[in-house]
């Protein structure tokens, strides 16, 4: 590696301590199999999967081409403490709160049994082999959702083992939602133990969840909370990284009642991913926030975050507001914007940015 | 190194890096030239200089799978430009080596430096 562990960027040497919340390890099936309790120890013992166990029946993937799976991306091991301390000198962090890899997986094992007993076996094995508190390498205690009361037994035991620092919660795929009455026995030991509960996806088996997670909602307002936003992004996620834009340059999409605040933080995001993973969309000739700037149009309401002028402001400005978004009311629902609700909370825009927004951009729009 | 930087007529240094001979088809070497890492790729018959640093965050740029990528014409994908892309292997940021440019992001870009062969000796141009 370029860097080494004297090279400390100046940046860095203002603050105190740097603690990693999120040091993954990159535990094998292999790793985790010996530790499994009966029956599965016998069961499973006889074969030991592929070599890294996503292909295999106990962890389900999606399946999808990244830059690890074409080899652009040389992720390094670390299943040992001495490989963990390579990426501790590497980040000059001084503590890590140690994260699974292989188990981000484990909320969409279908068998409940076997994914208690792979949490159990993942914290043996995470224990016996990475955790090292004299180091700074502590770790967070696995827990099979599926089976919640296995769950706070697994964490009842664990909590007191030195450098066990957290709860890890693998929270994609999961059906119900987190806020189920089903896993409270998991919130009622983490919280008795004094231990956080992390949550993490991983893309992959949130694809397997995200229809079930719509139909997991089981309130209005979280629904629409997310559910607005959530089904844009996906929509326009799918449509610019299969190259709708180029098929269609001149076609227009107006996407509507979501909010402003994905919008930028959706732009900047699809454009950090596809500039590690351009070979995923080669037909892109520009940035994917390029596209959704050219050929999508926004539509106001509802507008979150209207005590903070600022907060508006900045959204609209972010998104290219000036040029994209167009006035709408949603009357007569319930949440619908009055005429000049807007205006107040855009103190930045100038006379014609506001005509723009209040009526010019949607005259370029739509065909009057 | 086999020999002392050379200075030409026209103000540049030239930095011996390796025998050509020492350097085969695909392979690379890096090297510390004033204070920097610059990687020699032999590719397709080519020599390239490149810096060894992303300009992402700093990785180890030339460390990483020297390849081709995945593109698209009409439709169809197609797998071009073998040897002449290097991704580094922090986030897999994929730089063109002949020029140095991100595919994607044209604002990143990476050093190049020529390079120029004499007597057999492959030196990086400055």
């Amino acid at each position: 590696m370029a860097q080494s562990a004297e090279e400390i960027p100046a940046r860095l040497k203002k603050i105190d301590t740097i603690v990693d919340c999120d040091f993954h390890v990159t535990e094998r099936q292999e790793d985790i199999l010996p530790y499994l309790p009966e029956p599965w120890s016998n069961v499973f013992g006889r074969s030991k999967g592929d070599d890294y166990g996503f292909l295999s029946s106990l962890y389900p993937s999606a399946g999808l081409i990244n830059p690890i799976t074409t080899g652009k991306v040389q992720s390094e091991s670390v299943r040992s403490k001495e490989e963990a301390q390579v990426g501790i000198d590497l980040i000059h962090s001084d503590k890590v709160v140690i994260t699974p890899t292989l188990n981000l997986y484990l909320g969409c094992v279908r068998n409940e049994e076997v994914a208690a007993a792979l949490a159990h076996a993942y914290n043996e094995w995470l224990l016996d082999t990475m955790i090292d508190t004299d180091r700074g390498m502590y770790g967070a205690a696995v827990v099979a959702p599926q089976k919640p009361q296995k769950a706070a037994e697994e964490i009842d035991d664990r909590a007191s083992e030195d450098g066990i620092a957290a709860v890890f919660f693998p929270s994609g795929g999961i059906s119900p939602l987190a806020g189920a009455e089903k896993y409270y026995p998991i919130y009622e030991a983490a919280e008795a133990n004094g231990l956080p509960v992390m949550m993490h996806n991983a893309s992959g088996n949130m694809m397997t969840a995200f229809p079930r997670a719509f139909a997991d909602l089981t309130r209005f307002i979280s629904s629409h909370v997310v559910a607005h936003p959530m089904m844009h992004m996906c929509n326009m996620a799918d449509m610019i990284t299969r190259g709708v834009p180029v098929r269609f340059p001149d076609l227009n999409f107006v996407v509507q009642e979501a909010g402003l605040g994905y919008i930028p933080y959706f732009m900047r995001r699809f454009d950090h991913e596809y500039h590690s993973k351009k070979e995923d969309a080669p037909m892109l000739e520009a940035e994917p926030s390029e596209y959704i700037r050219r050929n999508f149009s926004f539509t106001s309401q509802p507008i979150e975050g209207t005590g903070e002028p600022e907060y508006v402001d900045s959204m609209v400005r972010l998104m290219g507001g000036e040029d994209n978004l167009m006035f709408s009311s949603d009357y007569p629902h319930l949440d619908f914007d009055y005429t000049d609700e807007m205006m107040n909370l855009l103190p930045s825009f100038d006379v014609d940015e506001l005509n723009n927004v209040y009526g010019q951009n949607a005259l370029e729009t739509f065909d009057f | 190194m086999s020999s002392e930087p050379v200075e030409t007529d026209d103000g540049k240094t030239l930095y011996p890096v390796e025998p050509a001979a020492n350097l085969g088809e695909g392979e690379r070497i890096t090297v510390n030239i004033k204070g920097r890492e610059i990687t020699l790729f032999n590719s397709n018959d080519e020599f390239h200089a490149v810096l060894n640093f992303c300009p992402h965050q700093g990785g180890p740029l030339c460390e990483g799978l020297l390849d081709g990528t995945l593109t698209m014409e009409d439709w169809e994908w197609t797998y071009s430009c073998d040897g002449e892309i290097v991704s580094c292997p922090w986030h897999g940021w994929e730089f063109d080596i002949k020029t140095g440019e991100h595919l994607s992001k044209s604002d990143y870009r990476v050093p190049t430096y020529d390079v120029v062969v004499r007597d057999g000796e492959v030196y990086v141009v400055e």
